[in-house]
């Protein structure tokens, strides 16, 4: 944010300090900007500050909805063997070019190994507000194709759906579309868990009811990140970091560096500071800053390692290689004297003054992340209404660092996903004006539309992480649509393949009105 | 000797290639190579000395942060991919 409004106002970076502030999260409508420079304009020319708000009907309108799309997908099969898919996307861009249909092509087969592809994606510029960043941009409508016609696929095949996916599953070493070998991923494992899960064996029953699946991927991002960690004489330590914390990446970054100075979770003190505080950090964003600023609390916590192994033995008199630390306890390796951490803390100011670490890196090692979903619904043919009887996420989480808010981040994904699924739409008048401007005429789920989300966490380890972190907030949100719509045709017999699956299309199409 | 893996739309380039072996040390030198055998690909992936920004370049299955700069090993694999966002 700091380089694109110093960009738009044509002022040195260092004129620009960004405070983050506390939001529920980012979902990729934060990632662009736009008021902030003309708040900071008008600041200019009045001298105070300046705080513009917009109203809800101004976000719907003016910061960005994801790509409107249409998607032709054609797949082949020998046996239970997925031989080949031939597809073209078309993504709207709105008034300029940039779409996510990049994004869309590149994440569409990343589930499977199949041989024989051809994708042709199209970006297209329409007379229309640009589109923006949506969670997985461009992933969960592709998947919502493929998905529904792997779907036909096994059904055509007579293979169960999930051990269709497992047989085809992409592993280490598959090429993506793109020409690059994944490294090791967990698709394989996720819809072996499916498979294994309460869920998937318990038989749905009853007139109108179905079950689907379908599986979805997102990249991680790796990028810049920066942190520095100070350690208090109490024993206590300061992480500063500077990643604008959207859903809990706090606590996880703290966790992460307990971990690896050996010490209670209870004695970090995170906090996130302004740019003008702390080295670059890129957004928070693109399921990266877990892994990557995690990546460097890390290499921050190891270099306060470093300095507490250098700082006991100049206490000893022994050579730093006679010196090791483990669990918080520097002890010598001679003859097995020890300080704790606390000990280390105390005695740093006739030691060489204060400890502290940092860490500056473009994150390497990145994963991917894989989900498998099921769901049960229930259609009402005589309102439309659709009704979510039982959802199961599984995901390849890499390791959960921490478990509950890894849970959160898949079921918010799931209920975005259904929304997508059975009712969110913006609806735009023949000039390309949005006419549901509100959350009264903007359908989105609430808590009385959907039941508890059931997750399973996988955790297939990220070999690039140093503990095998993957990025688990976007993945959740792009195997929901193709899920429900295969469930829905499981319940209907009917195949839906345009969103969102209302009331009025599924009435219309179980009574041969459309 | 490094390979590059030619994206598709610039295959047509490389009369149908989908890779090429050239000796190289870092990406630019890997694309000026490339750019010998296919007349014209260097100008559609680099713009003003610079890579263009809907592109990023990943060697060996990791995006290449210094991008022309990079430096590569003995045996690296190229790919030239479309730059990401995440949301």
């Amino acid at each position: 944010m700091r380089n694109l409004v110093a960009e738009v106002l044509k002022k040195p970076i260092a004129q620009v300090k960004v405070v983050p502030m506390e939001i529920g999260g980012g979902f990729g409508g934060k990632l662009p900007i736009y008021l902030d420079p003309v708040a900071a304009l008008l600041s200019k020319k009045s001298g105070r500050p300046v705080k513009i708000v917009m109203s809800r009907t101004e976000v719907f309108e003016a910061t960005g909805p994801t790509s409107g799309t249409v998607i032709r997908v054609k797949a082949a099969a020998k046996g239970d063997r997925l031989t080949a898919v031939r597809a073209s996307l078309f993504y709207e861009a709105g008034a300029f070019p940039g779409s996510s249909v990049g994004a869309g092509s590149m994440t569409m087969l990343a589930p499977y190994d199949v041989e024989n592809f051809e994708l042709h994606a199209y970006d297209v510029v329409v007379n229309k507000p640009k589109t923006a960043a949506y969670r997985a941009p461009g992933a969960p409508a592709a998947a919502f194709a493929i998905e529904s016609v792997i779907d036909e696929l096994a059904r055509h095949q007579k293979v169960d759906p999930l051990v269709f996916r497992k047989v085809n599953s992409a592993r280490k070493g598959t090429k993506m579309v793109n020409g690059i070998a994944f490294p090791r991923i967990g698709h394989e494992e996720c819809v072996e868990a499916a498979l294994n899960s309460d869920h998937y064996r318990s038989p749905i029953e009853g007139p109108y009811r179905g079950r689907g699946v379908a599986s979805g991927y997102w990249f991680n991002g790796g990028m810049q990140s920066s942190v520095v960690v100070a350690v208090n004489t109490d024993g206590t330590v300061n992480l500063v970091e500077g990643s604008t914390d959207i859903g809990g990446t706090r606590a996880s970054l703290a966790m992460q560096l307990a971990e690896t100075l050996g010490i209670p979770y209870e004695d970090i003190r995170p906090s996130v500071v302004d740019t003008d505080s702390i080295g670059h950090n890129d957004v928070t964003g693109g399921s990266r800053t877990t892994f990557a600023t995690g990546m460097a609390v890390y290499e921050a916590g190891m270099a306060v390692r470093r300095e507490m192994i250098a700082r006991a033995a100049k206490l000893w008199g022994l050579p730093e290689d006679d010196v090791e630390y483990a669990d918080g306890v520097v002890r010598s390796k001679k003859d097995g004297r020890q300080f704790t951490f606390k000990e280390i803390a105390a005695q740093s100011a006739r030691t060489g003054g204060p400890i502290t670490g940092k860490a500056s890196l473009v994150a390497r090692g990145v994963g991917g992340a894989y989900g498998t979903h099921i769901v049960d619904v229930e259609v009402d043919p005589e309102t439309g209404k659709v009704t979510i009887l039982r959802y199961t996420a599984v995901q390849d989480v890499g390791t959960a660092i921490h478990p509950s808010y890894v849970e959160g981040q898949i079921q918010g994904g799931v209920v975005q996903g259904i929304g997508w699924a059975l009712n969110e739409e913006y609806v735009f008048d023949d000039e390309g004006r949005m006419v549901n401007s509100s959350f009264l005429d903007y359908r989105m789920p609430t808590a009385l539309d959907v039941p508890m989300i059931d997750t399973i966490l996988v955790e297939v380890p990220n070999p690039g992480h140093p503990y095998g972190v993957r990025g688990v907030g976007e993945v959740p949100i792009v195997p929901p649509l193709a899920a429900i719509a295969n469930a829905i045709y499981d319940a209907t017999g009917h195949r839906f393949t345009e969103l969102p699956m209302s009331p009025r299309r599924i009435v219309e199409a179980l009574n041969g009105l459309a | 000797m490094a390979r590059i893996v030619i994206p598709a739309a610039l295959r047509n380039l490389c009369g149908g290639s989908q890779e090429l072996d050239v000796p190289a040390a870092t990406v630019d030198e890997l694309l000026r190579a490339v750019d010998a055998r296919c007349p014209g690909f260097y100008a559609r992936v680099v713009e003003d000395g610079r890579l263009r920004p809907e592109l990023a370049f990943a060697v060996d299955g990791e995006i290449a942060p210094l991008a022309l700069h990079d430096a590569l090993g003995p045996a690296a694999e190229v790919t030239i991919v479309p730059a990401l966002g995440g949301g």
